[in-house]
């Protein structure tokens, strides 16, 4: 991540968090925090506890945010943010706890004389990790029609291209899912399934390749001794959770979009 | 190949949950940003290192990164790293540790390090990394807080011990891991039962002179590794060949990284080192000579080194001289023997001291941030009131200062005093590189703490040449420890780090102790002499023996 997709990054989340951007130049901005995203981001309870008991004027901060080191950021008094800094991890974080379930329609020009059924999608993206002792993640996102069933990779890539709004917009009407949405997410971790167990596991392979060799050496350190003392068992156990392969799906967001039949 | 897939589902009834409350659903900007945020935070390659991407401010060295890759990439996580001093041991185990941390692989952490270096290990950590390790104060601690430092002293004990035993640690590093050589000790016992998914050893003298020694450490970190404790003593125990140790070698380098300074290729600043040799008043003449001619007396006899402490103290200040002679009076009580009044009449008789006359002019010269080495603690008195008489600033630092006040210090050092006057070389980790003159006022009598001294300001980072005044009063000792012993070894032009594999090599186990036998138990100058020489021929050697490895080595 570049600084200046840092700073694109801040802009967007702020604004769309209803902040007053104050200031933005090349390099930095300075944000007026609404009193939520204070309270998200500021870690100060006791001072929220105590104007909410006492009935005190609200006066959330204003923060100072640099991306660039240049001749203008360096005399200013603000927070440095780079990719690996915990204050971008935060709002990372806050970014996705407020951006994880979705429901929009597709913004069509319908009129009364023809108005326009939307079709029910699933759309979920989903995060694969491959783990041993070492780590890959992949994602990946898949769309499915709750009505065929269908299907569709690069989901969020395509609705990109749309229109979408909040609001079902008017003289459209919604057809029902046949696909209940419970089993629309069965569904799609069944082929998400299919999809890696096709996959090369040679990761996983040599994986247990390296446990097998070091139990195979923690048995001759313990060979001579008949009854095993503790120690052996403990090593045993973080042997396995060191390589043991596992692959972890999460979801990182999705939900139910409207959308127009396309031919 | 079948891998166990695993369906995280704390989304999918959440969702279900919103479906059937109508919401509340995010904006669609939102949405975006939080998948934006997942794709940067994805690690997309097993290989590699993610830790520099977050980690812009710090530059890691060439062999740092390299240390850090081989330890994650070839050996699973689990090493010894080994680098000699200075070359950021620390520095490589942050990388590694915010690696696993990145990946997700790593999220609860236990750090043991010595007492003295607790806080300092969590402010690294937290500073140059963004890793919230939090030192252990209180109990509560291991349960609630990810990452953990500690000593092991600490750790070991009840209650500690057991509630550390049930936290599910999935990387534990342990700093100065060298102590951990002995496999019947407490510590070692505590180690071996800790689970260790993850685990990273320190230390700077990984090759001592027992195989077993190495054989311990190795089987702490990967049990098995050399063969059980049968057949490591068949094999490598007695009568080994250079064969044997070859391949005992390339085995231990399987788990152990260690860097030279030569193989770094760090530009290192020069040192330059000038001996200083200081003429006693006729007063301070005396006093010496007075001290030199209780070798005679039955009761010094009975306790020889005091003597030559005495002797050492004499060069050093009255002051020094006063203070152990007043503790050796006290022990007799009513009936002081007669000799010590003329001590003290010699001590009273003094009223200059050359060697701080010769520093104050040193420290005019040179007009720079200085430290003053000195070993002892009343010489560290007199020179601050001295220094300060004639418009000199100073700060004291000794090794018995808690971290706190060891910042302090040195934060007032680094702002506010030309000279800080210290004790010690304070332990580990205080490093002063923004000074780059030392005057060592007396010398200690054990070489690897002098090249402690020098480390502290002779280390990565520094930029300036480094300048070392050693002084000395000529006919004493001090002059003899200095032309016969230091300045044959050529110790001052060595690099630290490389004393450290010449006298384990020797087998001597306390320098000190045998310095002062030689001085005390020669009959006369010349058998001194003789065996001083029989003892540099001997570092000598060992010096050989090092070099030889090094090379084997390659």
């Amino acid at each position: 991540m570049q600084q200046d997709d840092i700073q694109h990054f801040l802009k967007r989340y702020f604004q769309t968090n209803e902040c007053d951007i104050v200031e933005d130049d090349d390099g930095y901005m300075t944000v007026q925090l609404s009193i939520e995203l204070d309270k998200e981001l500021m870690n100060r309870p006791f001072y929220w506890h105590y104007i909410e008991r006492t009935g005190g004027v609200p006066a959330p901060m204003k923060l100072v945010l640099i991306t660039k080191q240049n001749e203008k950021t360096s005399a200013l008094n603000g927070e440095r943010l780079h990719f690996g800094s915990p204050r971008l991890h935060q709002i990372f974080q806050s970014a996705q706890r407020h951006g994880s379930y979705i429901r929009l329609y597709e913004q069509t020009d319908a009129s009364v004389q023809s108005s326009i059924p939307l079709h029910p999608w699933l759309g979920l993206n989903v995060k694969i990790s491959y783990q041993c002792d070492r780590k890959k993640d992949q994602l990946l996102s898949l769309g499915l029609h709750l009505i065929t069933g269908t299907i569709v990779k690069q989901f969020h890539e395509k609705l990109q291209y749309l229109s979408l709004i909040p609001k079902i917009p008017d003289y459209c009407f919604t057809i029902s899912p046949i696909i209940k949405p419970v089993s629309g997410i069965s569904r799609l971790q069944q082929y998400i399934k299919q999809l890696i167990e096709r996959d090369n596991h040679t990761w996983a392979e040599e994986a247990i390749a390296r446990w097998k060799e070091d139990i195979a050496l923690l048995d001759h350190f313990y060979e001579e001794i008949d009854e095993k003392p503790e120690c052996y068992y403990i090593e045993k156990e973080a042997l396995e959770e060191q390589y043991k392969p596992k692959i972890t799906v999460s979801v990182i967001n999705g939900g139910l979009f409207y959308l127009q039949p396309r031919s | 190949m079948m891998v166990e897939i695993e369906f995280d589902s704390s989304w999918t009834n959440e969702f279900l949950e919103r479906i059937e409350k109508d919401g509340p659903w995010a904006s669609w900007e939102m949405y975006q940003l939080a998948l934006e945020a997942a794709a940067h935070l994805a690690v997309p390659d097993f290989n590699g290192l993610q830790a520099p991407k977050h980690l812009p401010h710090l530059t890691p060295l060439p062999h740092q990164l390299e240390v850090a890759k081989q330890v994650v990439e070839k050996m699973n996580g689990k090493a010894i790293l080994a680098d000699e001093v200075g070359l950021g041991k620390t520095i490589e185990a942050g990388l590694i540790l915010k690696e696993y941390m990145i990946r997700g692989l790593v999220k609860k952490v236990l750090i043991l390090v010595p007492a003295s270096l607790v806080s300092q290990w969590a402010m690294e950590l937290n500073e140059k990394f963004f890793i919230p390790a939090v030192p252990q104060k209180k109990s509560y601690v291991w349960e609630q807080c990810d990452v953990v430092v500690s000593s092991i002293d600490t750790a070991k004990r009840s209650p500690h011990r057991d509630i550390i035993y049930e936290q599910q640690y999935d990387m534990v590093i342990i700093d100065e891991a060298h102590k951990l050589k002995n496999n019947k000790t407490k510590n070692y016992e505590f180690v071996q039962n800790l689970k260790k998914k993850f685990c990273l050893l320190l230390t700077a003298t990984p090759i001592q002179n027992r195989m077993e020694e190495i054989f311990h450490l190795v089987s702490l970190l990967k049990p098995g590794h050399l063969g059980n404790a049968t057949y490591f003593s068949e094999t490598y125990g007695k009568g080994r060949s250079l064969q044997t140790d070859e391949h005992l070698k390339a085995l231990v380098n399987k788990v152990m990284i260690r860097n030279r300074r030569v193989d770094t290729g760090i530009e290192w600043s020069k040192r330059h080192v000038e001996t200083i040799i200081i003429e006693f008043s006729r007063e301070e003449r005396e006093l010496y000579d007075t001290v030199q001619s209780l070798k005679s007396e039955e009761a010094i006899l009975n306790s020889p080194f005091s003597l030559i402490t005495m002797l050492r103290e004499a060069c050093s200040s009255r002051e020094a001289l006063f203070l152990t002679t007043k503790n050796m009076m006290d022990k007799y009580g009513e009936e002081i023997p007669v000799y010590f009044q003329e001590l003290i009449e010699k001590i009273n008789a003094v009223t200059t001291n050359s060697k701080a006359e010769k520093a104050l002019e040193l420290i005019r010269r040179i007009n720079d941030k200085v430290i003053i080495f000195t070993e002892y603690r009343a010489t560290q008195l007199y020179l601050q009131w001295f220094l300060q008489q004639n418009g000199i600033s100073s700060v004291p630092f000794r090794g018995g200062f808690k971290r706190g006040k060891k910042d302090w210090m040195k934060e007032l050092f680094k702002h506010r005093a030309q000279v800080l006057i210290a004790t010690e070389a304070g332990g580990e980790g205080i490093n002063l590189q923004f000074c780059h003159h030392v005057i060592n006022y007396d010398l200690p009598w054990n070489p690897m703490r002098l090249e402690q001294r020098i480390g502290r300001v002779h280390r990565l980072g520094q930029t300036n040449d480094v300048y070392i005044y050693n002084f000395a009063v000529k006919d004493t000792v001090e002059e003899h420890i200095l032309k016969l012993l230091y300045e044959k070894i050529r110790l001052f032009e060595r690099v630290v780090g490389e004393l450290d594999d010449i006298l384990t090599k020797m087998n001597v186990n306390n320098f000190e102790d045998y310095l002062q036998d030689i001085f005390f138990r020669s009959r006369n100058e010349r058998e001194m002499k003789i065996k001083m020489e029989n003892l540099t021929t001997m570092i000598e050697f060992a010096d050989q023996l090092a070099r030889s490895d090094q090379y084997a080595a390659r």
